[in-house]
């Protein structure tokens, strides 16, 4: 039967070229040229709020380190060294009164308005009264204004970590006059949440355009910022996955990428990127959960240490990437207290395997419970745990997968009710006392209930090590987390690495441990 | 005056109804039935995920604090029995009230309002080209059956429907943005390019009514792509549907008395064959829409498109429970719509089943 097509089905499909056709000229625009003065990053959304007093995710502190200033900083991003920031700052001997001094006099916030010490006052009781995520920071800490120029800021106990704890995003200094304005208090009625996602009230050298957690977040440079114009006067962050990121990096679409794993970064035309990777302060581990009902085989502590001997680390370290690192306890190469990356246990199948007879393991499945959904620092967690299953597979020790969505994991651990599986930590200030939460009765070793008084002789060097003072804390703590790590209850596996690829498009940047990508500095 | 039984009878029986909108009637209460339906079975499948939401909320040092983690279960109504959470969560339905995101605070329908445009755009463009190109190459195949061109169209409807989406995505996105650069990259529109003034939320039809014609042509730049790749599995759907649809047709009496007539073949083809095959066609595209609609997570998420698949994938992976039940109720309404739309248009299309 022959046919001929109707008027209007050519229509349509003329319709459809002249659509193409449209298409095909948009499609030249999208060639980087037009950002100009906009730098474009790009990150997989980890966004709640950007209420600095509330944020306490990687996409939230990206952005809050490019408008508000804080207290204290980190000297030229080296997280052992905190120095002077909007305050100069003193310790007393005994670690418990730290007085700030104003230091910036001539720091503005966005409308103009001079930083003041109210301003930090408030902030500082903002962030403790609300009870947000990062409230915890200044937990046991009593803010005190002395004069116009002067805060001091009591703790109950020693708390040498302060300096360390000061330069974080969340505790970026907001204007007080106008957030108490829009609802902002002091207590857990605060209502100024909304208000700050869309109006920041930073002094920082970006101030927040638009805001869109699911989407895009614009910022704009803050004319009133008190240090160098930012070259770049906009800053677009875009929600967008880790493949599409390495399209996007290299087309010119994007100038700055934030996730992508070894295993991306390797296939990137190195002439047309720039990449630096830097150590990241996240710890990946093993955790064995001490109570025999739960656990069964894990509560044995030949068995523990015989999972620590049977791991093939260098093998897990390729999974990492260039530049990943082996880890001696759960605390970061870079802080001070890690244990010396040389002491790491290295691989001895046979050993693990005389361990496992003095356990009398008899080859019982155990539950392996890890996040499927989960990727740090571009390590994919399922693939780390299908890892670890084949390498204690070949000493006998059997593995029964247990993977779940992060959210479902984590609800699991936390109710201590998982036996084995795979942990992960990022530090929350770079100090070693962050990582008391590994000891017994700390909050992490209470999901493998680990109970103060379990352990006798760590419990003794977690007290020498809370006392100890200066130059002393470091060795103590480093004995601490060594005698914490042998009872084979963490089984370190690999320090990441936080890899930060940029557009030619750049030509100088500052990326470094404590803000991964500065955008003011960025040329 | 004097009136008749038979009148008082007439005046005694309630007015008639006209039989389309009594149907129409009808119809709309079981929709609204099935809604409320789809508010029970959200509700219940989304709390009765054996995990705590609070978790998902609090960070690590947060959820240790049992004070904090009480605050939180109270604040959201966590802490009452689960029939008092259904009623509140209904009661405040009814005000048109879907909740508030435990993750980033926004209202529910806020954001949905915010998301679903985008989702709309996408999918309006991708069943255009499916409509068209499907049931084009379905009749040509029926037409050509056994032909090497039936072989090519269904191998070719074959490949649309088998090959995953996320891989076609991924492909196309290096092909046709990295190397070709025929089309726009990822997201709406270039990163640093303002969205039109908000009317409708649809940028391509908000930039038209603002006048601004690059903003227009960028957007279908970044429309076409992901509605193309979108458009491959129901294209091939609606190949092979409407080419079996159009072969059961075409063996029948009426179209051998129209041919016999000695009709136009255009005429027999477009007005008795593809008219009758129309039916089971309908019902494909209809809930192909609704699937179109409801978000395409994976594409969505290789082309940044910040649709309603997205944002249901966020609130699951975040056991965010007022968003995946906001969504999950615009979802099934969506769905209801469809359906109640593809009704109606059977009794326009198809004689047989008009309501008389």
């Amino acid at each position: 039967m022959k046919i001929r097509l109707p008027r209007r089905a050519l229509a349509i499909g003329s319709a459809l070229a002249l659509t193409f056709g449209l298409a095909a000229c948009s499609g030249g625009d999208s060639e980087g040229g037009g950002a100009g003065d906009a730098i474009v990053a790009e990150t997989a959304f980890n966004l709640k709020t950007i209420d600095p007093h509330r944020q306490f995710e990687f996409t939230g502190s990206t952005i809050d380190n490019a408008i508000y200033q804080t207290a204290l900083e980190f000297e030229d991003g080296d997280l052992t060294k905190p120095t002077d920031g909007l305050c100069s700052y003193e310790m007393s001997d005994n670690d418990k009164k730290m007085t700030l001094t104003l230091k910036q006099k001539d720091a503005k916030f966005s409308n103009g308005d001079p930083v003041t010490v109210d301003d930090i006052v408030f902030s500082f009781k903002r962030l403790q009264g609300i009870e947000g995520n990062p409230s915890f920071f200044l937990d046991g800490v009593t803010v005190k204004k002395v004069d116009d120029e002067t805060i001091e800021l009591i703790s109950k106990n020693p708390n040498p970590a302060l300096p360390y704890i000061l330069p974080n995003s969340s505790i970026g200094i907001v204007n007080a006059k106008v957030v108490k304005e829009n609802e902002g208090t002091t207590d857990e009625n605060d209502g100024a949440e909304q208000f700050l996602n869309q109006n920041s009230q930073g002094s920082g050298p970006y101030k927040v355009e638009t805001y869109d957690a699911d989407s895009k977040v614009v910022l704009t440079a803050n004319e009133h910022y008190n240090g160098p114009a930012p070259k770049f006067s906009k800053v677009v962050l875009r929600n967008v996955s880790a493949e599409t990121q390495v399209t996007d990096i290299q087309s010119g679409q994007a100038d700055v990428s934030f996730d992508l794993s070894s295993d991306q970064v390797e296939t990137l035309d190195k002439n047309a990127v720039q990449i630096s990777s830097l150590p990241s302060t996240r710890s990946i581990y093993i955790f064995n959960n001490t109570d025999e009902e739960i656990g069964g085989p894990t509560a044995d502590p030949n068995f523990r240490k015989a999972v620590a001997s049977a791991l093939d680390y260098e093998k897990i370290l390729d999974l990492a990437g260039e530049n990943g690192q082996r880890m001696a306890s759960p605390v970061p190469n870079e802080f001070n207290g890690a244990v010396p990356k040389d002491q790491a246990p290295d691989r001895d199948l046979d050993r693990a395997k005389k361990l496992l007879d003095k356990a009398g393991y008899d080859g019982e499945a155990v539950p392996f419970h890890y996040a499927s959904d989960q990727a740090v620092n571009g390590m994919d967690i399922a693939q780390l745990a299908q890892t670890i299953q084949a390498q204690l597979k070949e000493a006998g020790i059997k593995l029964s997968l247990k993977p779940a969505p992060s959210a479902t994991q984590l609800d699991g651990f936390r109710a201590a009710e998982q036996p084995m599986g795979i942990g992960t930590w990022g530090a929350d200030y770079p100090d070693p006392s962050n990582y008391n939460v590994f000891v017994p009765g700390g909050s992490v070793a209470e999901r493998v209930n680990w109970a103060e008084g379990d352990n006798p002789e760590i419990d003794k060097l977690a007290a020498a090590a809370t006392k100890a003072e200066g130059d002393d804390r470091g060795p103590a703590y480093a004995e601490l987390f060594q005698a914490t790590t042998e009872t084979g209850i963490w089984v370190p596996l690999v320090q990441p690495v936080s890899t930060v690829v940029v557009s030619n498009r750049i030509e100088s940047y500052v990326s470094n441990a404590d803000v991964t990508f500065d955008f003011a500095k960025a040329e | 005056m004097s009136v008749s039984a038979t009148d008082q009878q007439k005046n005694l029986r309630p007015p008639k109804i006209h039989p389309l909108l009594r149907f129409i009637l009808v119809r709309i209460g079981i929709s609204i039935l099935l809604i409320w339906g789809v508010t029970v079975v959200t509700f219940l499948m989304t709390n009765l995920v054996p995990t705590d939401p609070v978790a998902a909320i609090l960070g690590d040092r947060a959820a240790a604090d049992p004070e904090i983690v009480a605050q939180t279960r109270e604040r959201l109504g966590l802490d009452q029995p689960l029939i008092v959470q259904y009623f509140t969560y209904l009661g405040n339905l009814l005000q048109g009230d879907l909740g508030v995101s435990n993750q980033t605070r926004v209202p529910v329908l806020e954001s949905i309002g915010q998301v679903f445009p985008a989702s709309i755009e996408l999918g309006i463009g991708a069943i255009l080209l499916s409509v068209i190109i499907g049931l084009l190459l379905g009749l040509l195949s029926a037409l050509k059956q056994n032909t090497i061109v039936d072989h090519a169209i269904r191998t070719l409807s074959l490949i649309g429907i088998s090959a995953p989406t996320f891989w076609i995505a991924a492909v196309g996105y290096f092909v046709f943005f990295f190397k070709l650069r025929l089309v726009g990259g990822a997201g709406r529109l270039d990163p640093w390019m303002t969205p039109p003034p908000r009317v409708t939320g649809l940028y391509t039809v908000d930039s038209l009514l603002a006048g601004q014609m690059a903003t227009f042509t960028n957007a279908l730049g970044h429309l076409i792509l992901p509605s193309c790749v979108l458009a491959l599995f129901t294209i091939g759907l609606l190949t092979r549907f409407s080419r079996s649809s159009v072969l059961d047709i075409i063996k029948l009496d009426y179209v051998t008395a129209a041919k016999a007539k000695g009709l136009a073949p255009r005429t027999v083809v477009f007005k008795y064959i593809f008219r009758g095959a129309l039916v089971p066609i309908i019902t494909v595209v209809g809930l192909a829409f609704g699937s179109l609609l409801s978000g395409a997570v994976l594409t969505e998420t290789v082309f940044a498109w910040n649709g309603l698949g997205q944002y249901a994938y966020r609130g699951a992976t975040t056991l965010d429970l007022p968003v995946i039940m906001g969504v999950g109720l615009v979802i099934g309404i969506v769905y209801i719509i469809v359906n109640f739309v593809v009704d109606l248009i059977y009794g326009f299309v198809d004689p047989r089943v008009r309501v008389r």
